[in-house]
Order: structure tokens, then sequence, then C-alpha cells
């Protein structure tokens, strides 16, 4: 399924590891010349990594890179945009209190030691933002455009180099509708005089909108190359989730007893004071897991926030066992029993440079003191009585945590929140960035504490990992829930559809 | 993880100052080996005022060990120096900086000086304590006000601590040009203490005074608050890992005010140490520079208690031996100064370097693709 356009850029067999993840394995990706190609999968499948490769951020650990045809090596993006490849990045790069064309000059100096011209530049500027729809005005200051003008910017950035061969990486995830439908109008335009795009995304509605071509990551592998024109929603779905994970393990819970987990019409607003969560009701039955799928930025991951008292609410409640939770005090949660595995361990649940026993009483502290002082003995033996039960591979509870590797970190957290949440365990990304062996065992750990009857409230971005493990599955867009199946009634179409932008019924 | 090695890079050299400490011998050595180019470096500075480096250095030790007297006046400067130490070390932990020690010393020196001035009739036994306990309040209130700064409004503790010094020292001068001034009235400084008020030799005869074991105790305290109690848990927990910390429920807040009580009241007790044990009055402008050089033993000791200690005695004979030798050739007094800048210098640099000995440890691991050990 080739593009018969001569190639501009072609990977073969490129392979590269991080300690404990393969990130890429033996991936072949090609995309001829006036071709727009979408590199489709779910977080964590290794486009990024495949991208930062081509752009020479990171270097493969085998397998060759050609640029129109010729057999390249990329040490770093100045070998990149020397070939004619600029990239723009999911987070800008710009200087915030520079202009504009301070910023799309910034590290060019001019071949023949002239002083850089400020009209010249803004005048280049000005015919390439007529010539591709992207008028900007140069001598504006970044931190007064919005998000989407910036990322024009980014984009004259990468055109003033004489970029032929762009690549992006998720590049809608910060616009509105609108100005996403602004970036596609340009990639046509781009498209159209004769230059070649590779564009990152998880949104397949983004794939049919704009790209020829589709290339399908799965598990850092290639799962399937198609012509969009030939695909349909449900091929690339399958592709980019994989039939086989649809298994399920565990046994589904039958007996469920009362609701644990409440949350009644909760409305959140972000970071920036948008609304993130609207009116958001849903519940959690003793022994069941609920997935809650969706597209990162949805607002799940202030969901849970909310659930572990980080953040307040603008309004609504949340009740564990039928009493409402104090918002805003994370003691309160988890007074109240809920244990929360974040999405990101090192940040938010490690002190790294604390040892072993140490963060696994991080959190109940006064249970392991008398008086203001620790109990050292009762510490040590909450340690190794953990360490034993959940087979966390330290060589002592008084190393670091910062010398064990990714899937005992994550066991370290996990040990510490199950404890904790006597009721109710909130997982946002509980897999993120672990191998497959350390991510199955978390998938058991969390499937066995719903055997014993908790309710587990599970976020993923990975629809695989919510099929394989809910037994009731949420589908999450802009804050609201738009569809809810039971596991036996889930398929990957029917979420699929959701995920993408939500036509289909909500149930 | 590839974000493991970011962090670490990102960390830069002041993080692993509180890092981990290698368990391997050479890396042990470090502090040793900044502490010996230190001197080299002053040693070459000496060659260019065409002084004999080596019979400069002879001399200064010489000198420092040469009699009771001068052993004994190493631990009297050393005394003053753990606390300031200690005050940048537990603060540090927390990953705040206390630049502020010496105006905490200076209002702890003038609370004890007010103390003993006021009530020069009590007996030592109850006057001494009496003294300390308003020199570390002193010192644990003005420490205190840069820590409810950073805790209510998110100001940044380094200048907060470090502005509150100019006040400290105007306050200081005020004192003794006003209210606290001799009774002649002659100079900026008080009247002599009752010797009711002076802290007791362990040597008749000699500076070395019992505040010595004083400050060893609060080191010791300082070592249990960290690795003993709830409170240093957390202040470890908070200094490592601030967003960790707040997931876990810990106020970060109270942290930030709680160290700085704690850190100026260490001191606010050098102030006690130097007027009850050593000045027995207040000078205006008096040692200037205490506080400064408890930066520099702080990090030369690992932040850790026990670092400091022997850091501020190797500063204490750095300082008695360069005295005596300034005093007796044509060296220029500053080359103390010098030397101890050189030494400092030299330990930041060798935690940059374990820091980079480090980071290819674990590019080397990365790419042989092994798992973090």
């Amino acid at each position: 399924m080739e593009f018969s356009a001569p190639r501009a850029i072609a990977l073969r067999g490129i392979s590269k590891a991080f300690p404990g993840v393969l990130a890429n394995s033996d991936v072949t990706l090609s995309v001829g010349e006036g071709e727009v190609r979408a590199l489709l999968g779910e977080n964590g499948a290794g486009k990024s990594t495949l991208v930062k490769i081509l752009y020479g951020l990171y270097q493969p650990d085998s397998g060759s890179i050609e640029v129109d045809g010729r057999t390249v090596s990329i040490r770093s993006p100045r070998d990149a945009m020397t070939l004619g490849i600029g990239m723009i990045h999911q987070h800008f790069t710009l200087v915030p209190v520079h202009s504009v064309w301070e910023n799309v000059v910034l590290g060019l100096a001019p071949a023949d030691g002239r002083p850089l011209s400020r009209g010249a530049a803004a005048a280049e500027i000005d015919a390439l933002g007529r010539k591709y729809g992207l008028e900007v005005d140069p001598f504006a200051r970044i931190d007064q455009l919005s998000v989407g003008m910036q990322q024009k910017v980014e984009i004259l950035k990468a055109l003033y180099r004489r970029a032929r061969i762009l690549v992006l990486d998720e590049p809608t995830a910060v616009l509105t509708p609108g100005e996403a439908e602004n970036l596609f109008s340009f990639l046509r335009e781009f498209r159209a005089s004769g230059n070649t795009v590779l564009f990152i995304t998880h949104k397949l509605a983004e794939v049919f909108a704009v790209a020829d071509s589709v290339t399908v990551l799965r598990g850092g592998r290639n799962a399937g190359d198609f012509l969009v024109r030939d695909a349909s929603e449900s091929d690339l779905v399958t592709c980019m989730v994989g039939r086989e994970l649809l298994l399920t393990e565990g046994k589904p819970a039958d007996s469920r007893g009362n609701v644990v987990l409440d949350v009644r019409s909760l409305s959140i607003r972000g970071d920036r004071g948008n609304k993130v969560v609207d009116g958001l009701s849903l519940s959690v039955k003793e022994g069941e897991i609920l997935g809650i799928a969706g597209v990162s930025g949805n607002g799940q991951e202030e969901l849970a926030d909310v659930l572990c008292g980080l953040r307040i609410p603008e309004s609504g409640e949340v009740l564990l066992d039928g009493r409402p939770i104090r918002p805003g005090i994370p003691e309160a949660a988890f007074r109240a029993g809920t244990g929360y595995i974040p999405a990101d361990r090192h940040r938010e649940g490690l002190v790294l440079d604390m040892t072993v026993e140490e963060n696994l009483i991080l959190k109940n502290l006064s249970a392991y003191s008398r008086f203001g002082f620790l109990r050292m003995k009762k510490i040590r033996g909450n340690a190794e009585r953990l360490i034993k039960q959940f087979g966390i591979k330290t060589p002592s509870p008084a190393a670091k945590v910062k010398g064990l590797s990714g899937g005992n970190q994550q066991k370290i957290v996990a040990a510490r929140e199950i404890e904790a949440g006597s009721r109710l365990l909130v997982a946002v990304q509980p897999t993120r960035g672990l191998d497959l062996g350390a991510a199955d065992h978390v998938h058991r750990t969390l499937l066995d504490e719903r055997d014993r009857g908790k309710a587990v409230f599970l976020v993923s971005t990975e629809l695989s990992e919510v099929l394989k493990l809910s037994d009731r599955i949420a589908v999450i867009f802009r804050g609201r829930i738009l569809g809810e199946f039971r596991r036996s009634e889930a398929t990957v179409e029917k979420i699929g559809m959701l995920l993408a932008g939500g036509m289909g019924g909500a149930a | 993880m590839s974000g493991h090695g970011t962090k670490e890079t990102r960390s830069g050299t002041i993080r692993t100052l509180v890092g981990e400490r290698d368990k391997s011998f050479w890396t042990a050595l470090f502090p040793m080996w900044s502490v010996l180019l230190g001197l080299a470096a002053g040693g070459l500075l000496m060659l260019l005022l065409d002084h004999n480096p080596l019979k400069v250095y002879g001399d200064l030790f010489s000198y420092a060990f040469r009699d009771i007297y001068n052993i004994a006046d190493i631990f009297a400067k050393a005394t003053p120096l753990i606390l300031t130490g200690l005050a940048f070390a537990f603060a540090f932990r927390a990953s705040l900086f206390n630049i502020g020690a010496q105006g905490q010393f200076y209002l702890g020196a003038v609370a004890a000086a007010a103390c003993a001035l006021a009530f020069p009739q009590l007996p030592s036994i109850v006057l001494l304590p009496l003294c300390a306990l308003a020199a570390a309040l002193a010192g644990s209130l003005w420490g205190g006000f840069a820590g409810f700064c950073k805790a209510r409004f998110n100001a940044n503790e380094f200048l907060v601590s470090m502005m509150s010094t100019y006040v400290a020292v105007a306050v200081l001068d005020f004192l003794v040009r006003g209210p606290l001034r001799e009774a002649k009235g002659e100079y900026p400084q008080t009247d002599v203490l009752a010797e009711s008020a002076w802290i007791p030799s362990v040597i008749p005869g000699t500076r070395f005074h019992w505040g010595f074991f004083l400050a060893l105790a609060v080191a010791m305290i300082a070592w249990i608050i960290l690795w003993k109690t709830t409170l240093g848990f957390r202040i470890r927990a908070v200094g490592r890992n601030r967003r960790a910390a707040r997931f876990a429920g810990m106020n970060e807040q109270r942290i930030f005010i709680a160290v700085f009580l704690l850190s100026g009241a260490f001191a606010g007790l050098a102030g006690f140490m130097e007027v009850n044990g050593v000045q027995r009055m207040v000078v205006q402008g008096f040692n200037p520079l205490l506080g400064s050089e408890g930066i520099g033993i702080a990090i030369l000791g690992n932040a850790h208690p026990l670092g400091v200690v022997l850091s501020a005695l190797l500063f204490g004979a750095l300082k008695v031996g360069g005295i005596l030798v300034t005093q007796t050739s044509t060296i220029p007094s500053s080359i103390i100064a010098i030397l101890e800048g050189f030494v400092m210098l030299f330990v930041v640099l060798s935690y940059w370097l374990q820091h980079r000995i480090a980071a290819a440890r674990a590019r080397r691991r990365a790419s042989e693709g092994g798992d973090f050990r």
C-alpha cells in the first residue's frame, strides 16, 4: 500500500529501547512527496519516540533513515533542519517575552556574517504567512498571542528554515475546533505545493479530515498501513487496539454490592479557568471496576484529582459510602478510604530520594509514629510485609527508590495506595511507561482488589486497558460522559465512535 | 525510564548536595579532595605573593596546634560556626534557603545580651538558660518571618531571609547606640556582662567554653528531628518532592514555617555562644561573616549535622592558624578568607563532578538496555 510518489522520508527497521521499555521495535515508515501521513496509535505506542528519532532528538539503537532516497544520519535537530525537516512540538518552544520575528529567526545567523535585518525577516514572515494563510503580526509579542497563533509561529519558524517535510506531534491537542480546521487547511495548502507532512494523532476524525495515508503503531511495532480512502473507522480502531487484547482476564464480577463512590453533578474548572468537567455524575459499586475511556485532556485527570482531594470542584459533590467527602483535603479522601495511583508516579507518587520503607508510609505517617517520633521497627515491619506481598524487588527496605526499576517503583505506589484505599482505588494511567510484564502485574493487582470487594475507578487513555479490566466502561468527552456500556455490550467500534468526537447514541 | 534520566540531568549541582552519598570509596573522599585542592589553589596564590606555600601551611598547622590555648581556640571558633552551619543545612534539607543566619545570629546576640544586662543579679544556673532561650527565640522569630512570608505569600525565602539580615544589622546598630549603649556612652557597644552571665570555660584560661558541647547537642537534636521524627520526615519529603508531599496530604506551608523557626533558633543560639561565651558584650558589627561561613560549612558538610560539626572544626583550625600566620609574617590576612573561598568553590565543583559521574553511569546503564540497578 505504498504511495507511488518518490519517497521523501523512509524509516527502516527502527528499534529504540529505554530502560525497561522497548519503545520502537523494527518500525518501518515511509512518506512520499506531496503526501500527508498520519501516525496513529494509543499512548505509549511509540509514536513520539519514532518522530524524535527522525528529528535527531534520539538516536535509534538500530535501523536506518532515508531522506529523498539517500541514507542519512541525523545526529541532532540541526541535521534534521539542514535536510529540510521541521518539527512542531506538542509543547511550544517559543520565548514568551520576545516578538514573533525574534522567535522565528532565533538561532539563525546569516551565513555571510551580516547583522540580522529586522525588516527583511519581518517581510519574509509576512510573505510566508500570506502564502500559506498563516498571517501573524511579526512584531507582536508571543505571550500576547492565542495558543492557535503561537502554533502558527511555530510553523512559520519551520517554514522560514525552508522545511519541506513537516512533522507535527499531536498538533490539535491544544487547539480549539476552529483553530484545528485552520491548521488542516494549511496542511492541505502545504501539501499542494509538493511538500510532505507526517503528523501524530490518536484522534480518528483527524485522520479522515486531512491525511492521505496512515501508519498505525501498537506496542512499539507496526500494526498496519492504510490508504485513508480505503479504510473505515473500525478498521483503524481495531488495528490500534488489537483484537487479541479483547480477551478478558479474571472473572467478571457478578455479585455487586452497595454503591461505594457516588459522584453527583460535578463541575470542575481547570488550571486555565475553563470548564473541564461539566455536571458529571457516576457511581461505582463494591467489587466493580469502572473504566473511564477517553482521549487525554477531556477532564478525566481533573476528575481523579477531585476524588482524591487534590482539587476543589466548582459544584457538585463526591460521596463515599453515602457520606460526602470534604473537598480539597487529600487527608479527608484518604481517611474515607480512597487510595490513589497517580499517572505520574515520579512526580506525584514517590519521593525518589527517600527510601522504600519511607515511601511506603508517605501517606499514613500518624499510624507509624508516637508522640511525633517515627516507630522505626513498625516502619521496617510494614515495608518487609509489603515487599513480600507485592514482590517488590529492592536490595533492602532502606534502599532509595530512585535506584529501582519503573515497575518496582509502581509496585511501591500500588502497595501503599492499596493499603490506604480500603474502599476505593483510583488509578490513573496505572501502566504508563511500564513494560508488558510490569503492566500485567498492575492489571492483576487491580483485578484482585476488585475481587476483594473494593470499588476501582480506572482512568486510561488506552482503550485496550479499559476494555481488558473494566466491568463497566464510561466514555468521557469534553467533561461529560457520552456513553456507558457494560463490558458485555462494549465493542471497540462503539467506543471508538464516541472517543472520536461523540457521534452515536448515549446509553 | 527516560523521564527519570532527564529529571536527573535537570536537578543540577545544588540538588546533589543533599543527594545520595555514593557508597564507593572514591566519591566518599570527594570533600577531602576538595579541601586539598582548595589548599593547593591557595598555595599557588601564595607563590604569586612570593611566599613558600609549604612553609606557610606548615606554620599554619603548627600554630593551630602549637599549644593548649590555640587548640582550645579551634573549638571556640568552631562553636558558632556549627550553629550557623546547622541553620543553613537544616533549611536546605527542605530545599529552602536560609541566607539570613547572620541576621538571626545578631538578634540572638542582642537578645542574650539584653537578658544578661537586665538580670545581672540572677545566678548563672538561671541566667544562662534564660539568655540561651532568649537568643534562640529571637533568632527563631526572625527566621520564622521568612518562613511565614514563604508560606503566606509565596515570597522567595532566599531574598526575604537575605534582606532581613540588613534590617537586623540596623536593629543591632540602633540598640548599641541607644537603649543598650554602654554606661560610658563612648563606643557603640554594650557594657560588659555580669560574670554570672558568662559561659564557663572547659579549660581555664582558654576561650574553649561549654557552649561547644551545647552546639554538639543541638547538632544531635537536628539529626534526631530530621531522621527520627514525623516533622523531619515531612521536611525531607517536602524538600525532595513537594508535589508528592502535597499528594500525600502534607501541608507544605506549615513545614516552611516550622523549618525557618528551627533554623532561626540554631542561628540565634550562635549569638548566645558568642556573646556569653567569648565576647561577653555586644559590639557593633561583630563577627560579620558568621552567616556566610555557615553556608560554606553546611555545603562542605553535605548538609548533614555530623558533616557540619567536622567542617566547622576544620574552618576553626584554618582561622586560628591563619590569624597567627598572617600576624607573624607579611602574608596579607585576607589570604584566609581566600583559602576558605577556594575550599567552598572546589566543594561545589566536586558535587558537579559527582553528578556528572552519576549521570554518565545512568546513561551507560540505559545504553546497555539494562534496568536501573
